[in-house]
C-alpha cells in the first residue's frame, strides 16, 4: 500500500518534470482568467463602459459566432490579406533571388530597398487609401507594401548562402542557368522563404489593422474599432482574441515549419 | 595624345571599379528621384492622377514653408515626446522582466504563453482600447509605443540571458557570487549585444506606434499632420511627414547598428547574426 502510493507519487513527479513548462503555462493562463473574473465579480465594481470580464467576453464571442458577423469580418480581412500577401510572395522572391545572384543588382537595389524596409512605410497609409479607395484595393496595396520586404531580404540572404559547390556541380555536368535556379537555389532558399513569411505575417496584419481602423466598412479591424467607439467592450475583446489566435497560430505554425526545414536559425528580422 | 586619353579612361574605370557599390546604390536612388521629378514634364498626367501627384521639389518647398510658418515644429515635438517616453518606459520595464524571465525557469514558464501571444499579435490591435481608456491625448500614444517596443526588448534580453555561457556562471557561483553578482558580472555584459539588437527592432515598432497612433484620435503630431494632409489632398505635405519619419528611422537604426557593431567586435560571428 505504502510502496504503491510512493510509486504513484514518483510517477506524478516525473510527469511534472517532463511537462513542467506546459503545466505552469496553463496554470498561469487559467489562473489569470479566474483572477480577472473573480476580481471584477466580487472585489472591484465593474464599469461596463471601461472594462469587462472573461464571462462577458465568452458570451459575446458565442453570440458573434452564432450570428455569423464575426466570420463575415474575418473573411473580408482574410481576402485582402491573402491577396496582398500573395502579391508580396510573387514579387518579393524574384527580386530577392535577382539581388542575391547578381552582384550589380545587389549594389544597385540594396540601399534603396533597405531604406524602405527600415522606414515606417505605414505612414503612406492615408495616401494609399485616398488613391486606391477604402475597399479591397487600398488594403491590398498597403499589405503588399509592408510584407514584401521581409521576403526580398530573407530570400536575398538565402541566395547569398547557397552552396557554391552545388552550383559548380550543376555547371560541370552541363546544367543550364535554369537548372541552377530550380535545382539549387530554390530548394536552398525554402527555409528563408518560410522565415520571411513569418516576419511578413505580422506586418501584413498591421496593414489590415491600419487600413481598417482608418477607413473601412467591414473587416476585423473595423469591427474592433467600431466596438470601441460604441463601448461594446466584450465584443471588442472577443474580436481582439480572434485576431490574436489567428496571429499566434500562423506565426507559431511557420516557426515549426522553419525548424522542420532548417534546424539552424535563418530568420532575419527587420534590418 | 591617344595614350593620354586611354590613361584617363583607365583612371576613370578604376575609379568606378573601386566605388562601384556606392555609385550604383547612390546613383539608383538619385535616378529614381530625378525620374519622379521630370515625369510631369514629360507626360501630361490625367487630372485624376495629377491630383495625387507631387514632385520632390514641391515636397522640399512645402517643407520649407511649414518650417517658416512654424507649423511643423509642434508636430515634431509631440511625436518626439511620445516616442522617447514610450520607448523609455519599454526599456525600463522590458529589460528587468527579460532578465528575470531568463534566470527563473518557473517565471519563464508562467509568462511564456502571454509573451508569445502578445508578440505574435501586432499590438496595434489595442489602439482602439487604449484610446477608449486614455483618451486622445498624448498618453494613449505613449502606451501604444510602449506595448509596441516592449516585446522586442524583453525577448532579446531573455535570449541574451539564456545564451549566457554556463561555464562562466558556474565559475562565479563557485567563488560564492550571489544571484545579483552573477547578474552584474556575467549575465548582463553577455546580453548587451542582444539588448542592443532588441533596441533596434524596438525603435521600428515605436515609430510604427507613433505614426499609427496619431492617425486616429490625435490632435497633434506628425502622424496627425500626414492624415490631415491626405484628406485635403495635400500630397506634398504627406511626403514631408513621410520623409521625416524615414530620415529619423534611418538615422536611429544606423546609430544603433554602429553601436551593435562596436559592442560585438570581439564576439564570434554567431552572436552578430542574431
Amino acid at each position: 500500500m505504502n510502496s504503491a502510493e510512493r510509486q504513484r507519487a514518483m510517477v506524478f513527479k516525473r510527469f511534472y518534470a517532463e511537462y513542467q513548462r506546459l503545466i505552469l503555462g496553463m496554470v498561469s493562463v487559467v489562473g489569470m482568467m479566474i483572477l480577472w473574473e473573480l476580481a471584477f465579480t466580487y472585489v472591484i465594481p465593474l464599469n461596463p463602459f471601461f472594462f469587462t470580464k472573461p464571462s462577458l467576453i465568452a458570451e459575446a464571442f458565442k453570440q458573434q459566432i452564432v450570428s455569423g458577423s464575426l466570420w463575415h469580418d474575418v473573411a473580408i480581412s482574410s481576402k485582402a490579406f491573402l491577396l496582398g500577401f500573395g502579391l508580396a510572395v510573387v514579387v518579393g522572391i524574384p527580386i530577392g533571388v535577382f539581388m542575391g545572384w547578381r552582384r550589380r543588382a545587389e549594389y544597385t537595389l540594396d540601399p534603396f530597398l533597405t531604406a524602405l524596409y527600415a522606414s515606417p512605410l505605414v505612414a503612406l497609409a492615408p495616401l494609399l487609401i485616398i488613391i486606391f479607395g477604402v475597399g479591397l484595393t487600398g488594403k491590398v496595396a498597403l499589405i503588399f507594401l509592408l510584407s514584401v520586404f521581409p521576403f526580398i531580404f530573407n530570400v536575398f540572404a538565402g541566395v547569398k548562402c547557397t552552396d557554391r559547390l552545388l552550383v559548380n556541380v550543376v555547371r560541370s555536368f552541363g546544367g543550364r542557368e535554369k537548372d541552377i535556379y530550380f535545382k539549387v537555389i530554390l530548394p536552398s532558399i525554402m527555409p528563408y522563404i518560410v522565415a520571411g513569411a513569418r516576419i511578413a505575417i505580422g506586418r501584413g496584419i498591421v496593414g489590415i489593422l491600419v487600413t481598417e481602423f482608418y477607413a473601412a466598412s467591414e473587416g476585423i479591424g473595423f469591427a474592433i474599432s467600431r466596438f470601441g467607439d460604441t463601448y461594446r467592450l466584450p465584443d471588442m475583446f472577443a474580436a481582439i482574441m480572434v485576431l490574436m489566435i489567428v496571429a499566434v497560430g500562423l506565426t507559431e505554425g511557420l516557426r515549426k515549419l522553419e525548424t522542420l526545414l532548417a534546424p539552424w536559425k535563418v530568420g532575419q528580422e527587420a534590418r | 595624345m591617344e595614350s593620354r586619353a586611354r590613361g584617363e579612361m583607365n583612371t576613370l574605370a578604376s575609379f568606378y571599379r573601386e566605388r562601384e557599390q556606392a555609385i550604383l546604390g547612390g546613383g539608383f536612388i538619385l535616378l529614381l528621384i530625378l525620374i519622379w521629378q521630370i515625369v510631369p514634364a514629360l507626360i501630361s498626367l490625367p487630372r485624376g492622377i495629377a491630383l495625387f501627384f507631387t514632385t520632390p521639389v514641391e515636397v522640399i518647398k512645402s517643407f520649407y514653408q511649414l518650417v517658416v510658418r512654424n507649423e511643423i515644429q509642434s508636430h515634431v515635438y509631440t511625436s518626439a515626446v511620445e516616442f522617447v517616453v514610450g520607448l523609455g518606459l519599454a526599456i525600463v520595464v522590458g529589460l528587468p522582466l527579460g532578465l528575470v524571465m531568463g534566470r527563473s525557469k518557473i517565471l519563464d514558464a508562467m509568462l511564456d504563453p502571454f509573451v508569445t501571444a502578445f508578440n505574435a499579435t501586432p499590438r496595434l490591435v489595442f489602439l482602439p482600447l487604449l484610446i477608449l481608456w486614455l483618451g486622445i491625448g498624448i498618453w494613449s500614444k505613449i502606451m501604444i509605443v510602449f506595448v509596441g517596443a516592449l516585446f522586442p526588448l524583453l525577448i532579446n534580453t531573455y535570449e541574451g540571458v539564456k545564451n549566457v555561457d554556463r561555464v562562466l556562471v558556474n565559475v562565479v557561483r563557485s567563488f560564492g557570487a550571489s544571484e545579483w553578482q552573477t547578474m552584474k558580472v556575467v549575465v548582463l555584459p553577455n546580453s548587451v549585444p542582444y539588448i542592443v539588437a532588441g533596441l533596434r527592432l524596438a525603435i521600428g515598432r515605436a515609430l510604427l506606434g507613433v505614426v499609427v497612433g496619431e492617425f486616429f484620435g490625435a490632435s497633434r503630431g506628425l502622424g496627425f499632420m500626414i492624415a490631415g494632409a491626405a484628406t485635403n489632398y495635400k500630397v506634398d505635405v504627406v511626403f514631408v511627414g513621410v520623409t521625416i519619419f524615414m530620415g529619423l528611422s534611418l538615422a536611429l537604426t544606423h546609430l544603433v547598428k554602429r553601436l551593435e557593431a562596436r559592442l560585438s567586435r570581439w564576439r564570434p560571428d554567431e552572436v552578430k547574426t542574431f
